[in-house]
């Protein structure tokens, strides 16, 4: 077992927890932010992408240890005050979503892309989303959508 | 009409798929919940001699263990044959069969206690070929059925014999398709929760076909239906896979539930899915067809074999399509079909989007192209000539009448949007002249029956119930997969009654209220479930009206018009103002009218004569066109599709979002199963066991999709909509063969094609070893893997991780993507030192002499390095290929080297520039090159009680250098590399090569300098000459390091190929310098 320090949307926490837990875990059983998914548990799908110090990883393959004094973001921060972000609001109107299981790690990777490029070129939005799985939209839609989004966020 | 119908609307479950708030399987929590962990064979056939539970039983949390004895009812379930045994009793079929079911309190308890069962068998050969299998005399996979023969049909029309012999030219042509697997982005999860108020259960989770899944629990726990109540979860994909294996794991989770009386979760990992779900069935086809010369056919007569895997399920209903749509949609008088369904100890095979079309349409539309080459005549020409017109005769003798008969249509319509003939006459010329990549066009069409067909009872159900202050609750017995039904119900409600889309909530599914829908399969969800809600909304609306019409002065509903929430007369009166649908409901609410309505829509009659496959197969039919353009990269068999146009008869479009939706998702499936997605499993044993293997397309692979919409209103379908999710992924892997033949001149006749199936024409293996199929469960062996046993420290600074590592028991973690992957498999304790963050470990900095790059610098930070991008573009080059951006924000440097994987990109551009390695000990230090440092596969010259510190690059002399990189990946994004080649190069004043280096990735068993090649090619000049000349010494080599590996055939052509290449790539390089 061990001590984390860290914070996850904007709050700071501290919890106890098995070495043997990913960042995963961590946040879907000991924080119950079940917004971020698991599909594959190998870093590969991408389904369990958050934003961890500015950066988009795949929270399956962050241990325990490696979180401490991290800066954590999830999906569940897109949304604010009830209003949602120009971000999710481009995913609506787009048809960027199906299933909707790869969608928080895509809104994630984009957002990391974003906050840090606010004018992609497609091949860099492509980049950026290259590890992010969706079997139902044939990713179209999702190019579709961030760039919707770069225009909006524009604004 | 079209108000909202037909209209791009955002999804009416969108909000909660946006803000991580929708409910999926695994989401759900109960109070007192278990976790459910299932235990597989090790083998994939024999009988099990010893089953001992006893160590299991006693281990921390576990709370009970369910065996084949435990189940209270039926032990063996199945849509039509109950031949699977969800769990098994002494004899195995495959190698996804369970022997065991645990529930414990943590996850880990659960998989520890599967470990610890201990098993005995006694393994028999696997029968895995179905052509072996069908022979008389082969082994019985279930001799209780007395052949491995469980599905038979005919189809027999007109005699073939003789319209062979009416026929210029006959021929024959064999087809083969592969495993294909859902590869739905969520993993089955199953929680099942007792019900006192039924003595029975409520099972929640990734349900497709709730009524399937509520079916079989009740048998399998010995239960009334009406003591099952399915609650489907949001569901994460589906594609038709999460049907029987749900419908399998609900039982086990029941019967956990039961035997410790309290809700079980079991949620699967990727690779519990990929080795236990079922499969799309492959086929082996035989087509024998005669033709006249103008290219107008006579005479088919196909021979079918469907891998059925260990057990029946679906493969009934999907040999049965099959037969009815074999010759594809053209008009042949004389057809002779006979489809069987074989029992092999492969994973079994069932429903999967397409559901039998995609392998027929493989052989025919391929069979196609090559009739109309023999003739002399395009592939426009022949489906011209024989493709079906209105009031054509299929070949189970049906009459194409009440619908619109649109192949030609859909084919012209594609043809022209795609600039079809155009193309088809560049490419031919580009490929007349081009040496490495060529072009191609190819083009593939379908027909497609509506719906379950006469295959199944088509009947679905629909309630819609208006409230009291208008907001309207739409309920259907067919299940929102992701697909967007949820919306077009809604969207359909909103057309019928003219309430505003935002007022309409469509309930979650739950079988205890609403009639047996069918299910959402063959994609009927549109046709049924939408003519049902239409149905139910009509009858509401009807006693509405009969309420407010004498306010609004008319005596008939047609007289007037619903919409946005208004009611008003068409015939507008200036005094007679429109009402408000709220207030019309609650005037009916307090008038006592019932507000609730059900729907009801059955199929209209379909027939089939079983001994001669004739009848009248499906209600309606839609047709469907996809030209594909394909590059070939001739000199490694890679294939980059570029576009594709998609034509399909739709009927009408209802929600035209989810429409185009499927349009794309539907293609880029299909595109996978005919290049990228190779199921490997090798005399029963699976080897593609997560998406690292077996690859499904990325946002990388896809280009340009351009969707058709064609509408010819079917006066079956809800406002003339008929179906679409099947249409679109059952041509694209055909069109991409058809294109792969024009480019080439050569035809292949299996898919998946993959590299080594284009550029070689078969698939490579790596065999099987014999002494690694077990006679015994493994000791030391994790069934599930996942990470436990580990135990982190960290270090703040290099001082304390060198005093730490002092003790040669802790193993460095960096960015953890490798340790992490590796540490699911192991069951020993792993001790991990965190030096990720160690501040001497990270950065990169420069002297005039040499770059030097901290072990634990990320491939982000190297790749966007302005040091290493203007010295070293090689390594920036290669590390900007590796992984994925998540993966390159963690992976390291260092522990790329150290990993020392065959195929880590890092090292060969490190080998190429020179680069040393300064490894520190407590105590020590010393410098190793790159070149000498990795022995071989995950083996380097570290010591345990060392640390890789940093790593050294010269700079390269100030001249110009010409430098060449190529990884080669099966796809265009995360790959696991399949080979790689840097070369770099200088010239003296006189244009010899003075300087050459040359380096394999993923060649040999560690990279290395080709120093036999780099000699032939010192001090002289480059040219073809010397290009060829340098080929033979490769050649040598190549054969010396790997000759004998099973992989030789095709790395050792391909990687000279890359090499020629790459000097012709410095050779052009030179010249525009």
């Amino acid at each position: 077992m061990i001590d984390i320090k860290f914070n996850v949307n904007g709050k700071d926490l501290e919890i106890s927890v098995d070495d043997s837990k990913r960042l995963l875990d961590i946040l879907r059983e000991d924080l119950g932010l079940t917004g971020t998914k698991e599909g594959c548990a190998v870093g590969e799908c991408g389904a369990c992408t958050v934003i961890m110090n500015g950066e988009a990883v795949n929270s399956c393959m962050i241990l325990a240890a490696q979180v401490r004094g991290a800066k954590v973001e999830t999906v569940e921060n897109l949304e604010q005050n009830d209003i949602l972000s120009r971000l999710q609001e481009a995913f609506l109107d787009n048809g960027a979503i199906q299933c909707g299981f790869c969608t928080p790690g895509m809104l994630m990777s984009t957002k990391a892309l974003l906050d840090k490029n606010p004018n992609p070129t497609e091949d860099e939005i492509k980049t950026a989303l290259e590890g992010n799985l969706c079997r139902c939209t044939g990713y179209v839609p999702i190019l579709h959508s961030v760039k919707d989004a770069v225009t909006r966020m524009k604004k | 009409m079209g108000n909202v119908i037909g209209k791009k609307v955002r999804r009416v479950d969108g909000y909660e798929k946006v803000t991580g708030k929708a409910v999926y399987g695994d989401d759900l929590v109960f109070p007192g919940m278990l976790y459910g962990a299932v235990r597989y064979t090790d083998i994939p056939a024999g009988k099990i001699t010893k089953l001992d539970i006893s160590l299991a039983e006693t281990m921390p949390g576990v709370k009970a263990i369910g065996l084949y004895n435990n189940i209270p009812g039926e032990k063996k379930v199945g849509p039509i044959r109950r031949d699977y045994l969800p769990i098994v009793n002494d004899e195995v079929f495959y190698f996804g069969d369970v022997l065991a079911v645990v529930a414990a309190e943590t996850k880990e308890q659960a998989y520890a206690a599967v470990d610890a069962i201990q098993i005995e068998y006694n393994p028999i050969e696997p029968l895995t070929d179905i052509e072996e299998a069908v022979k008389p005399g082969a082994r019985l996979i279930h001799p209780e059925y007395k052949s491995n023969i469980m599905v038979h049909y005919p189809l027999i029309k007109g005699d073939v014999e003789k319209g062979f012999t009416e026929s210029d030219t006959v021929i024959e042509r064999k087809y083969k398709t592969g495993f294909h697997e859902h590869a739905y982005i969520e993993p089955e999860t199953v929680t099942v929760v007792q019900d006192p108020t039924t003595r029975g259960y409520k099972v929640y989770g990734s349900i497709q076909n709730p009524f399937t899944t509520r079916k079989v629990v009740a048998i399998f726990m010995g239960l009334n239906l009406n003591q099952v109540n399915v609650f489907g979860s949001t569901l994460g994909g589906s594609f038709g896979g999460k049907d029987d294996i749900i419908n399998n794991i609900a039982c086990r989770a029941a019967l956990l539930s039961k035997l410790t009386g309290k809700p079980v979760k079991i949620t699967y990992t990727r690779e519990d899915s990929l080795r236990e779900s079922y499969k799309r069935h492959p086929y082996i086809m035989i087509y024998k067809v005669g033709f006249n010369n103008n290219g107008k056919l006579n005479a088919m007569k196909i021979n079918i074999l469907a891998d059925s895997g260990a057990y029946s399920s679906q493969t009934f209903f999907v040999t049965w399509r099959s037969v009815v749509q074999a010759t594809g949609p053209y008009e042949i008088e004389n057809v002779l079909t006979d489809i069987k369904g074989i029992y092999t100890n492969n994973t079994y095979t069932a429903a999967f989007r397409g559901f039998g079309s995609p392998q027929v349409i493989f052989a025919q539309e391929s069979l196609m192209d090559e009739i109309a080459e023999i003739c002399g005549i395009s592939p426009l020409e022949i489906r011209k000539l024989n493709g079906y017109k209105q009031g054509s005769i299929t070949a189970s003798g049906q009459k194409l009448t009440g619908h619109k008969v649109s192949l030609d249509q859909v084919i012209s319509e594609a043809v022209e949007k795609s600039n079809y003939l155009e193309k088809f006459e560049q490419f031919k010329k580009i490929n007349a002249s081009s040496k490495r990549y060529r072009y191609g066009i190819g083009l593939a069409c379908s027909f497609r029956g509506c719906s379950l067909g006469a295959e199944g009872t088509d009947a679905s159900s629909a309630i819609v119930s208006v409230q009291a202050d208008g907001s309207v609750i739409v309920f259907t017995g067919v299940n929102e997969n992701g697909q967007g039904l949820r919306t077009t119900f809604c969207q359909v409600a909103s057309e019928v009654l003219g309430v505003e889309l935002e007022n309409i909530t469509f309930l979650e599914p739950q079988t205890s209220t609403i009639t047996d829908g069918g299910p959402t399969v063959a994609s009927r969800g549109t046709i049924v479930g939408g003519n049902a809600t239409i149905q139910a909304a009509t009858i509401v609306k009807e006693r509405i009206f009969e309420i407010i019409k004498d306010d609004l002065k008319v005596n008939n509903i047609n007289e007037t018009e619903w919409i946005n929430g208004l009611i008003k007369r068409k015939d507008e009166n200036p005094d007679i103002s429109a009402i408000k649908f709220s207030e019309a409901a609650e005037k009916a609410y307090w008038d006592g009218v019932n507000l609730s309505a059900y729907g009801w829509f059955k199929g209209p009659e379909v027939n089939w004569i079983e001994e001669t496959g004739q009848g009248n197969a499906y209600f309606t039919y839609v047709y469907g066109c996809q030209i594909v353009e394909t590059r070939i990269d001739t000199h490694t068999g890679k294939i980059q599709v570029e576009k594709i146009t998609a034509a399909h008869d739709v009927g009408k479009a209802l929600n035209l979002t989810g429409l185009e939706g499927q349009f794309y998702g539907g293609i880029t499936q299909g595109m996978g199963y005919g290049i990228l997605e190779d199921y490997n499993i090798q005399k029963g044993e699976v080897k593609s066991l997560n998406l690292d293997e077996y690859l499904i397309p990325t946002i990388k692979d896809i280009k340009e999709i351009d969707p058709i919409i064609i509408e010819n209103e079917d006066k079956f379908g809800p406002f003339g909509g008929k179906g679409i999710g099947e249409p679109t992924l059952e041509l694209t892997a055909t069109a991409i063969n058809n294109s792969l033949s024009f480019a080439l001149g050569r035809r292949s006749y299996q898919i998946p094609l993959t590299l080594e199936q284009v550029f070689l024409g078969k698939n490579l293996r790596k065999p099987a070893r014999q002494s690694e199929v077990a006679h015994t469960s493994k000791k030391n062996k994790k069934i599930t893997p996942r990470l436990s046993n580990i135990s982190t420290r960290s270090a703040a600074n290099l001082k304390d991780a060198l005093e730490m590592i002092a003790s040669k028991e802790l193993k460095p973690l960096s960015g953890g993507t490798d340790i992490v992957v590796q540490a699911r498999h192991k069951t020993e304790q792993i001790k991990l030192l965190d030096i990720f963050s160690v501040p001497e470990l990270k950065g990169v900095s420069e002297t005039d002499k040499e770059v030097k790059i901290g072990a634990a610098t990320t491939f982000t930070q190297i790749i966007n390095n302005e040091i290493l991008k203007k010295e070293f573009p090689l390594l920036v080059k290669a590390c900007s290929l590796i992984g994925s951006t998540q993966i390159r924000n963690r992976a390291t440097l260092g522990g790329n080297i150290v990993n020392a994987a065959p195929c880590a990109d890092s090292v060969p551009p490190l080998i190429i520039y020179n680069a040393s390695l300064l490894l520190k000990s407590k105590d020590n230090e010393r410098m190793i090159p790159a070149a000498e440092f990795i022995e071989r596969h995950y083996k380097t010259k570290i010591e345990a009680d060392e640390l890789l510190v940093e790593i050294i690059i010269p700079k390269m002399a100030k001249k110009e250098y010409f430098t060449s990189y190529y990884q080669l990946g099966r796809r265009n994004a995360v790959n696991i590399t399949r080979m790689s080649l840097s070369v770099i190069m200088s010239f003296d004043e006189n244009n010899k090569i003075d300087e050459c280096k040359i380096v394999d990735g993923s060649l040999f068993s560690r990279s290395q300098r080709l120093t036999s090649v780099e000699k032939v090619l010192i001090g002289k000049e480059l040219n073809e000459a010397l290009i060829n000349a340098s080929e033979l010494p490769l050649k040598e080599k190549i054969e010396q390091e790997i000759g004998g590996r099973w992989s030789a055939e095709y790395k050792q052509p391909v990687f000279i190929n890359l090499f020629k290449d790459a000097l012709y790539d410095i050779l052009n390089q030179r010249s525009e310098g």
